[in-house]
Formats: structure tokens, sequence, C-alpha cells
């Protein structure tokens, strides 16, 4: 039996839970006992003739009844009454036929299948309902699972005919169809006409016999008396459904609706009142099919190139922040905006992606930095000019990049990772990649440091810096990023892995503290990216500048996760004293610089300072010598390979505090805060000197200590030269590259450049 | 329609699609959200798309009014016991009509050139109004259907 058929599948496809069932049209037909549960949604229905026989049964009554009527009853009343009458009732017949025919074989607003695209983002999170208000009342639409989208209002899946239906009303059995938006009306009309012709058949039939009551057992009046009780057998169910339809159609509502108890005590926010209801039922034009359309075929063709409206200043200025790669224009454009960011958390940073290889906020700066530097191109030529410009270029490198770094630069500058001017300016871009980091480094120390230019001035900044770096988190957390950048600085190319990894932590911050460490190493801080160029272009020293360039060209995306005292053998940015050759040694270039810095970096710290400035950072700064801030870079170092560590710090963003030489708390930063501590060890390198004095070597590690990993090696920066403690880290650093007379500078985008040195 | 696209398209790729969903506000009248969606950001004037989404609402207001017209329609109907719907379309699909002429030359016009292509919502039960973006292929290289992220590349 078709029933039981139907329950078998009971369908959940369009209603999850069981408990919709009931809501399933075939329940809440107004008293046509339609069917019950449907065929499964997914699979085509399968033939069952028993949908077929109340449909089958209600055209045969109708049909046959009629037919009848006109042949036995109709020629008497035609000619002894009115000749009318049959016009009449075949009038009403044929409109009553009609609209059987329409409600039967009309498609009652069938919804097609949604297409895959279109429910992807719907599928697997969304809901089951979605609320809507319409007219001031919320109203649910529930997820079609077999058409995969939400039920617009008054929609209904059918289960029996495994639709949804558009103004879905009740799955009618004897017409075997659902009664929906584009077939209600001939529905209704089909009910009140089919009222009007039983009434008519049985009035005229009854006529008839009243006339005839003395012929009753002939055959005419036999038929006719059959035909009125089939009509007056039929009048009462339809009668009452025709009402009941008046009913709804007056209050606006479907049979679903009121079946369901929808609106029972509550507004029904689709009715328009009595008489606009009835109007739109009746008068209102024929709603279109959706399904079985003819599709005409897309003769629009799409090539590009596209046009593309252009940006609104918002909108590039969130582009730049996102994208980082027009960060440059943007930063420098929005110095104003940065120094707002630097008030708020670091969180706030707008470039730090959620992703960490998906932007590398820090790594425009860094080219920024780095294209600033090397404007000739290559970056060695820049480097080098950077290198003997200490001040100079620094200074206008601060300038150029404080806008956007400044805030990254200025934590840097606060972890004294600013030496100088210079270094203050790279950390400005690393400062502006961490933004918000910055923001914890109240001092902006890098911004000062820019202004003043000088050393000296950076210097004082630098101490400043690490007093900063001291205060810990705040610096902490910029510097995380500073201090890579710083780290990363010293190469445009660290800058570029020090972004990468710098993104995982905020990577722009860490940038730029391996910027600053790189540039406490070279004297200034360079970015990430620049520190790489900064060690290349480790004041006057090439080997010190092979050292950093050494660090640089490795860079491997080295996660911030250097961040911990993970000394990677970060060499300090600042490794102008100790050439890196190639970016393999970074730590060697560290023992070079330490050897140059020697005198200057009074605390073997380099080295050691950095990393345990960098320890510092995570645990209560020990006076550990400036380069303290290196270990950072030191992490990034070894981790990376012993890589430059600005430069890896750069990617792993991590926040090289400002361990310069200060014992200074932000030591996790080592890798950035080196930098500032280098100044003194190297001199010509670090020019923040003063604070770092007797650091530069530590400065080194600093600077590269922008990933942590650099560190590892015991803070062996690259700088660490002159750290007796930080040789052994850049031995372990300078493993990897080979001390001949190439640098490999990795420079932004992963390129790698190898410098003669 | 995407695979005939595919088929015409030789040097774009479809990367994305935006549904602009129905506006239920006023009832089940048929009307679009005009809401600029975000991933049109970049590709078109938020002035164009409000104008063609508001033409769009416009013309459909238009088909679904019940006017003189619509009850003249009607009542021919019943008398011709619909018949007439044989040889006459109804004042809804010339309405239709109308609108797919204006998305095809919207298409022609404007979004087209930037990449975009609007598909007859009546093709998607008027539920929605399905934008699709397109990249140039050779440079995000998305494949049909995923979101385009030039990001990707941007890396």
């Amino acid at each position: 039996m078709g029933k039981e058929a139907c329950l078998r599948y009971t369908s959940s496809t369009s209603l999850p839970p069981p408990l919709s069932l009931p809501l399933m049209p075939g329940f809440s037909s107004g008293g046509l006992g339609g069917e019950v549960g449907g065929p499964a949604a997914s699979p085509p229905c399968p033939f069952r003739p028993s949908r077929f026989v109340p449909v089958s049964a209600a055209t045969t009554f109708l049909v046959g009844s009629t037919t009848l009527f006109f042949c036995f009853t109709c020629p008497w009343l035609s000619e002894h009454v009115s000749s009318v009458i049959p016009i009449y009732n075949a009038v009403v017949f044929l409109f009553t036929l009609a609209n059987f025919c329409m409600a039967t074989f009309m498609d009652p607003g069938v919804f097609p299948r949604a297409e895959e695209d279109e429910d992807k983002e719907d599928d697997f999170r969304a809901p089951l309902y979605k609320t809507v208000e319409v007219k001031g009342i919320q109203v649910r639409m529930k997820w079609c699972s077999s058409c995969r989208f939400y039920r617009p209002p008054r929609c209904s899946h059918c289960s029996v005919c495994d639709n949804c239906v558009e103004d879905f009303d009740h799955h009618c059995p004897w017409v075997n169809n659902c009664i929906g938006r584009r077939n209600y009306r001939h529905f209704f009309l089909f009910l009140l006409s089919l009222t009007i012709h039983i009434m008519g058949v049985f009035g005229f039939g009854l006529l008839y016999i009243l006339q005839h009551q003395h012929q009753l057992d002939s055959v005419h009046s036999s038929v006719t008396m059959a035909t009125m009780c089939t009509a007056g057998l039929f009048f009462i169910p339809v009668a009452g459904l025709t009402g009941f339809h008046m009913v709804l159609v007056a209050r606006g509502r479907t049979t679903n609706e009121q079946v369901t108890g929808k609106f029972r005590g509550g507004v029904n926010p689709f009715t328009n009142g009595c008489l606009r209801n009835v109007s739109h039922v009746l008068c209102s034009s024929q709603a279109p099919r959706y399904v079985g359309r003819w599709r005409g075929k897309q003769t629009v063709e799409v090539h590009p190139p596209f046009l593309r409206p252009p940006l609104s200043e918002a909108q590039l200025e969130a582009k730049v922040l996102d994208n980082g790669i027009q960060n440059d224009h943007h930063s420098s454009r929005s110095k104003s905006s940065l120094e707002q960011m630097e008030s708020q958390s670091a969180d706030a940073e707008p470039p730090p992606p959620p992703k960490p290889e998906v932007r590398y906020p820090g790594l425009p700066r860094a080219d920024t930095e780095e294209s600033s530097l090397l404007s000739e191109g290559p970056s060695t030529p820049s480097m080098y000019k950077y290198r003997p410009a200490y001040s100079s270029p620094q200074r206008n490198h601060t300038a150029l990049t404080h806008p956007n770094k400044m805030i990254r630069g200025d934590s840097l500058d606060s972890p004294s990772i600013l030496q100088s001017s210079r270094q203050a300016s790279y950390r400005s871009e690393p400062s502006s990649l961490d933004g918000g980091s910055v923001i914890g480094l109240a001092a902006r120390g890098g911004e000062r440091g820019e202004g003043p230019g000088g050393s000296s001035g950076t210097g004082g900044e630098v101490a400043g810096g690490i007093s900063g770096y001291s205060l810990g988190g705040r610096s902490y957390t910029s510097y995380p990023s500073s201090l890579v950048l710083s780290t990363g600085g010293s190469h445009s190319s660290s800058m570029r892995s020090a972004h990468t990894h710098h993104n995982t932590l905020g990577t722009l911050q860490s940038e730029g503290t391996t910027d600053t460490s790189y540039k406490s190493l070279a004297n200034q801080t360079p970015q990430n990216g620049s520190l790489s160029y900064d060690s290349l272009l480790t004041p006057s020293e090439s080997p010190e500048f092979e050292s950093a360039a050494h660090e640089l060209s490795p860079q491997k995306p080295h996660a911030p996760a250097a961040f911990p005292p993970a000394m990677t053998s970060s060499p300090p940015p600042g490794v102008r004293d100790v050439p890196l050759q190639g970016y393999t040694s970074p730590f060697l270039s560290a023992q070079m610089a330490q050897q140059r810095e020697g005198q200057l970096l009074q605390g073997s710290a380099s080295f050691s300072s950095p990393n345990r400035a960098y320890l510092r950072a995570f645990s209560p700064p020990s006076p550990n010598p400036p380069h303290a801030a290196h270990p950072e870079t030191q992490h990034h170092l070894l981790h990376q390979d012993s890589r430059h560590p600005h430069l890896r710090a750069t990617s792993s963003i991590r926040p090289l505090p400002p361990v310069s030489e200060q014992p200074s708390p932000s030591s996790p930063h080592a890798c950035s805060p080196d930098p500032p501590v280098s100044p003194p060890l190297r001199g010509p390198s670090l020019r923040k000197s003063p604070s770092y004095t007797g650091e530069a070597g530590l400065q080194h590690k600093a600077r590269p200590m922008g990933g942590g990993s650099l560190s590892g090696e015991g803070g062996v920066r690259v700088t660490q030269a002159p750290q007796s403690t930080s040789r052994p880290g850049l031995a372990n650093h300078s493993t990897s590259k080979p001390v001949g007379g190439v640098k490999k500078v990795t420079g932004v985008g992963g390129t790698t450049y190898e410098i003669s040195v | 329609r995407f695979h005939n696209l595919q088929e015409l398209r030789h040097s774009a790729s479809l990367a994305n699609k935006v549904f602009l969903q129905r506006d239920y506000s006023d009832g089940t009248t048929c009307r679009f959200q005009t809401k600029f969606p975000s991933e049109l950001e970049s590709r078109i004037e938020r002035p164009l798309f409000e104008d063609t989404v508001k033409r769009l609402n416009i013309y459909y207001a238009e088909a679904e009014k019940m006017g003189g017209q619509s009850y003249l329609e009607g009542c021919l109907a019943c008398a011709t016991a619909y018949l007439i719907f044989l040889c006459m379309e109804t004042r809804y699909e010339k309405v239709l009509k109308k609108i797919g002429r204006y998305i095809q030359e919207q298409n022609e016009k404007i979004y087209a050139p930037r990449g975009l292509l609007i598909t007859d919502p009546i093709e998607r039960g008027m539920r929605v109004i399905e934008i699709s973006i397109y990249e140039d292929r050779g440079s995000s290289g998305s494949c049909s259907g995923s979101s385009s992220t030039s990001g990707s590349s941007a890396r």
C-alpha cells in the first residue's frame, strides 16, 4: 500500500529530525488525508500506482458523474426548464475541469536544487535554522538537506514529491500534486467551482427527480439519482474544504501553517489584510516556474584584463596592512596611525596575520628598508653604503622607516636596539611590522633614536631602550618582533625570513628587533631584512658583513619559535664585526664580529649576553652582557642553521629582547635588543654602543636574534667576536657558511644574494 | 552554466561566487538585499553594484504588482479555461524577460569587464543572485569553485 511504502521512507532527508515529520506536507492535508511520509528524498521515488488511486478516483467521479448528468438529466431540463441549464452546467464543469487539470499538472513552485557551490558555506557549519525578520517578526528558515538551501519563508519540502515548494500549502492526493504558490489559485478555484458544480448537479438532479417521481424506476431517474447521491456524498467534504480554504485565503495562511499552528496565538507576518489577501490569490499574475526553464546560453564572455575599482584610502590602508607588500607606502604614510597603534596592544597591530605564512607584514618593511638601503639593487652595495655612513644612512633610514616602523622601531629602540639612529630607523621597519607589539614599548627608542640620529642619540636611546626593555612584558611583546626584526634587519633577507616567522609571533615585532639587533651589531638596527644587510655592512668590517650576510642568506623562515632562548646561533645582527660568510655562519660572523669588536664589546656577553639577554627575556633579566638581546637572535641563528640570527629571528618573530648588552630584561627578544647592545660592542657597528658598551659582540648576536632560534648558540652572535663568551657560540653558528669571501644574503622573498667579500 | 562559461573563457577562471540573499523584510515579495558583499569590494564600485540590485528589485516589484493588467489577465485566462496561456505569456514572464535582458546588458557593460558575472536569479529559484568572480588564470590560478586567494601567490 502506498501509505506503508511512504511510511517506510519517512524521509528525513529534508527534515533531519524525525520530529519534524508532522510538519511534512503529507500530514497536513486539510481533510484530504494526504499520504503519510513519502519517498526517500534522495533516490527518485519509485513508481507507486497507489499514488494515482485518489486522483483517478477523483477524475472518474468528476467526469463520469458529470457526463451522466449531461446525458440523462440535462436533455429533459433543457427542454422543460431552460436551455441555459446545460450551458451553465457545462461552463461550470469546464471551469472545474480546467482548474482541476491546472492543479494537477502545474508546477506548484518547485525550487530547483541548489548547486554545490551555493551551499559551500552553509553545509558544514551551518545551523539548522536561519532567522530572518519578516515585517518585524522573526521567522525561521530551515535548512533543507536534500535541496541544500535554507528554505525561504513559507517554503516546505514535500516528501511525496521530494521537492521544496514555494508557499507550500499541502500535498493533495486527489490531484496527486503539491499545492504551492503557482497552483494554489487553481486549486482554490477548483474547489470553488467543484462545490458549485456539485451543488448544481445535485440541485438540477433533484429538480428532475421531483418532476419524475412517478418514473423513478426509469433509467434516467436511476442515473439521476445515482448522480445525486454521488454529488451529495462529495458535497460535504468538498464544501468543508472549500470553506476551510476560504478562511485561509482571507487570513493569508497556508494549510501547512494552519495545521501546524504556526500562528496560533501569534501574528501572521504574511498577511496583508483580507481584501489584499484575496486579491493576491485571485488576481496576481501567474508566478513563473523555476524548474524546466529554457536556459539561454550565457553569451557574455569574461576575459581579462579586468577593471578594478580605485581603492579608497581606507581600502588602501587595509590592503597595505594586510598584504604587507604595500606596507612601505602605507607605513610611511601612516606613521601617525602607527603611533596610534603603538598605544594599542600587540594584538591590535594590523599586519600580523593569523597565519604566518600568509603574510609577511614585516617583510614589506624590510623590503622598504632594504630597498632604501639597497637602492642600487643588490643589497651589498647599499649595505656597504649603509655601514660606512653608519650614522647617516641610518638616520635617513630611520626617517624613512620611521613612519612605518615606528612602532616596531620604537620598540626596538627601547630595548636599546636602536643604538644608532640608523638602527632606529631599521627598527622602525620592524616596528611597523609589529605595530602593536611596539605599542608595548613605550620607549619608542627607535623614534627617538631616529630623531637624534647619531649614534649617541641612539645610544641614549638604546640605553633607554634597554631599560625600557627591561620593562619586560611590554617591551617584550614588542621586542620579540622587534628583536626579530632587528635580527633580520641586518639583511633584508633576514627580514623576510623574520617576517615569515614573525608572522607567527607577530613577526613584525621580532623582525624589528632582529633588525635592531643586527643594527646594533652593525651599529644600526636593521630590520630583519636590513639586519642582514646590516650584518653585511657591519661597519667597516667585511667579515662582519659576511657573517651577517651569511646569516642572512640562509634565512630560513625560521618560525619565531626560536624565541625561547634557543639561541640558535643567531649572530647578532650587528655582526658587522664578523663578516658572515654567507648566511651559514652567523656565529662565525659573530665570531668574527666579536673578534672585531673584541675591543668594542666588552662582554663576551655578546654571545652570551644575547643568550642571556634572550633568556632574560624569559626570565628575570640578568644583567648579562648587553648582548642579551641576542640570545634570541642566536636562537634564530641556531635554529636556522646558524644563519644570521636576526635573519631567522625575523622570521621567527622573535622579538629579540634588546638583549643588547643590557641585561635588559627583554632579553628574550634578545635578538632585537641586541642591536642596541652591540653598539658599544662594535663601535662602528653599534651605534648605540653606550648602552651596550662592551657588548658589541653581544649586540651582534642580539641582532640576529630576531628569531630566538638564532640565539641557540649561547648567544653566539656574529658580533660576538669581540666577546669571548660568544665565541663558542659563534663557532657554532658559523658552521654553516664557509668563510669564503662570499656572503650570502637572503633578500626579501627568499632570493639569495651572494656578496663577495 | 559554469561549464559553459569555462568553455568560452580561455584566460579567466572562476574563482569564487557571491550569493546575494533575498530580503524578506517585506514578506515573500521578491526583493534582494542590497548589502555590498565584501568579496566584491575590490572588484566593482559600490554604487554600480547597488544600482544594479536596486533596479532588479524594481523590476521584480513591477512583475508582482497586482494591478489592472494582472486582473484582466486572470479573468481572460479563466474565461478561456487557461487555454490563453498557450499563446500568450503572462505578465510576470514578460517582466522576467526584461530582467534577463537587463542582466545581460549589465554583464556586458559593467560586470564582465571587471571579471564578474551575474546569474539570473530565476535560475536559482529566485532565492539568490549569484555573482561569479573570475580571476585571471595566469595570476591566481585558482580553480573554479574555489575562493580565490591570490594571497597564496602573494606569498
